[in-house]
């Protein structure tokens, strides 16, 4: 049943009505946050006592960062759809979300390093979380490479998939062993399990910031979705009704 | 929400801090760097689209 | 037994393919105390570095064709149509890698580890670190090649080194507990075991890979 679900449900044309649909009020409205959030998280809150007022860094770099990890989960939920149901618009997806990644990963590094200067005193250290960043966007440039040399997009499709994957299960790993190596990194503001150790007057803006981010990427996700679809399916005669 | 952190424009171009550096340029080029590279991308997706679009039609 | 046979020979025969490699790991290790000025102290505090990318890098290139004469002369589509596993065969053809490449530069390697540095024991505490870490790093490239099968290795390179700097930074603990002289032994288990999972898996995947390329 699930099978067919997927089937039904995840056909480039379905999705593709979808999502042209749903566009123009994501970008609206996560642009509306976005803002919003930015603008009270730059002027609206008060200064943090130990970093002063480059702490306001953190409304920018810490959604980049977010994102940069959960786009690569979202690939490896994708290429593992597209492994087993063979479902073709999640391969597109895993197409289409590195280069975002790439991206947002580039964003969260520059933002970093920039942060780095007024609080540590260096633009860049061999820090566990750092390191793991950089290889982060490393990994997104190489999935990307890889799918662009193969000219035969389904054999692409495929060796994309094994490598998220792999990939997917290396980044923790990655992740553990440089924090074992070297941690200089303040540790996560917000995680899960535990109680934020961040004054709420300056959690609700980085929430909001973090869903506003999340939907602006969404929409570039949406773009470039589209543009896959657009490129693999330029022969199908429904395509002409979404150009 | 709770009130202005800085009393005037220039004051919060600059960014003072209570230890006495001025950390305006940092946040305020990171802001830029955000600000363009999503620009950036979603004015690339934009042409690539409009290419392709032609191409099919 | 008759395929590790074959293979065997076929690795052999193809001397560029394993004593090319050897031979560039041989013009690393003996280039580098050139980059430092004669009888300097701080040689063997660099010598660890150099090592294990040395080795990474020599894994790298032995690595780089081990399935692409298979593909190109047909043999590979071959083996894929056998009923025989097609994983078990790639598995022996990468311990086969081991054997002639892996084993012999992990001997060089705890040699100049002993020439460098001038303790006995160092070079013979290496030897097992460096035993493990070289099948490691084979099966990874091999992994990584397959991808770019006949794309170049450095594509293959690109998307697999990222996988392998955990092992880096293993490697380099193991380094700091030998030179202190504490029980490195922990490290060895832990090598074993990523290397025992290594090898189960990472045939699996190339097959099919390498089945996704015959298509």
């Amino acid at each position: 049943m699930i099978k067919k679900f997927i089937h039904q449900f995840a056909s480039p044309k379905t999705y593709l009505f979808q999502v042209t649909r749903a566009y123009p009020y994501i970008f609206v409205i996560s642009i509306l946050i976005y803002i919003i959030s930015i603008f009270w998280g730059l002027f609206l809150t008060p200064e943090d006592f130990v970093q002063g007022n480059s702490y306001r860094i953190i409304y920018l770099h810490v959604p980049a960062s977010f994102i940069s990890q959960a786009l690569y989960g979202g690939m490896a939920i994708a290429s593992a759809i597209f492994l087993i149901w063979k479902v073709k618009l999640s391969a597109y997806l895993v197409k289409s979300i590195a280069p975002i990644g790439a991206m947002t990963t580039f964003i969260a590094l520059i933002s970093g390093s920039i942060w780095g200067i007024p609080t540590w005193g260096t633009w860049w250290a061999w820090d566990a979380r750092i390191v793991s960043t950089l290889i982060l966007f490393i990994m997104y440039l190489g999935l990307i490479s890889l799918h662009d040399s193969f000219a035969n997009y389904e054999k692409a499709d495929k060796f994309l998939a094994v490598l998220v994957l792999v990939g997917s299960v290396n980044i923790p790993i990655i992740k553990m062993s440089v924090e074992w190596w070297s941690t200089l990194h303040q540790s996560a503001s917000i995680t899960i399990s535990d109680k934020p150790t961040i004054d709420p007057s300056m959690l609700y803006p980085l929430f909001g910031s973090m869903i506003g981010f999340t939907g602006i990427v969404v929409c570039l996700v949406i773009l470039s979705s589209k543009l896959h679809i657009f490129v693999r399916e330029k022969n199908k005669s429904w395509i002409k009704d979404y150009v | 929400m709770s009130k202005f952190a800085f009393n005037s424009i220039s004051e919060a171009f600059t960014m003072q801090s209570l230890n006495g550096q001025n950390h305006g340029l940092y946040v305020w080029s990171v802001l830029a760097i955000v600000f363009f590279t999503l620009l950036i991308t979603f004015l690339v997706y934009k042409y690539k689209l409009k290419k392709i679009s032609k191409k099919i039609k | 037994m008759k395929i590790f046979y074959f293979e065997f020979l076929k690795l052999r025969k193809k001397s560029r393919g394993w004593i090319g490699p050897i031979l560039v790991f041989v013009l690393i290790m003996t280039a580098f105390p050139l980059t430092v000025e004669f009888l300097n102290e701080d040689l063997d505090q660099a010598f660890f570095s150099v090592l294990w990318i040395a080795l990474m890098l020599v894994m790298m290139l032995a690595t780089e064709d081990i399935f692409l004469e298979d593909y190109n002369d047909g043999s590979l589509e071959q083996l894929a149509l056998k009923n025989q596993s097609l994983a078990l065969i790639l598995g022996t053809k990468i311990f086969i890698y081991w054997m002639l490449i892996g084993v012999p530069i992990s001997f060089i390697g705890s040699f100049y580890g002993f020439g460098i540095t001038r303790s006995f024991d160092l070079g013979l505490n290496i030897l097992p670190i460096l035993l493990v870490t070289s099948y490691i790093f084979l099966n990874v490239f091999s992994f990584g090649n397959a991808l770019s099968l006949t794309k170049g290795s450095v594509l293959g390179t690109l998307i697999t080194m990222p996988l392998v700097l955990p092992l880096l930074v293993v490697l380099g603990k193991v380094v700091i507990s030998i030179n202190i002289g504490l029980n490195y032994f922990g490290f060895l288990a832990l090598l074993l075991g990523i290397l025992s999972i290594i090898i189960v898996v990472i045939p699996l995947i190339i097959s099919f890979i390498i089945r996704a390329h015959l298509e």
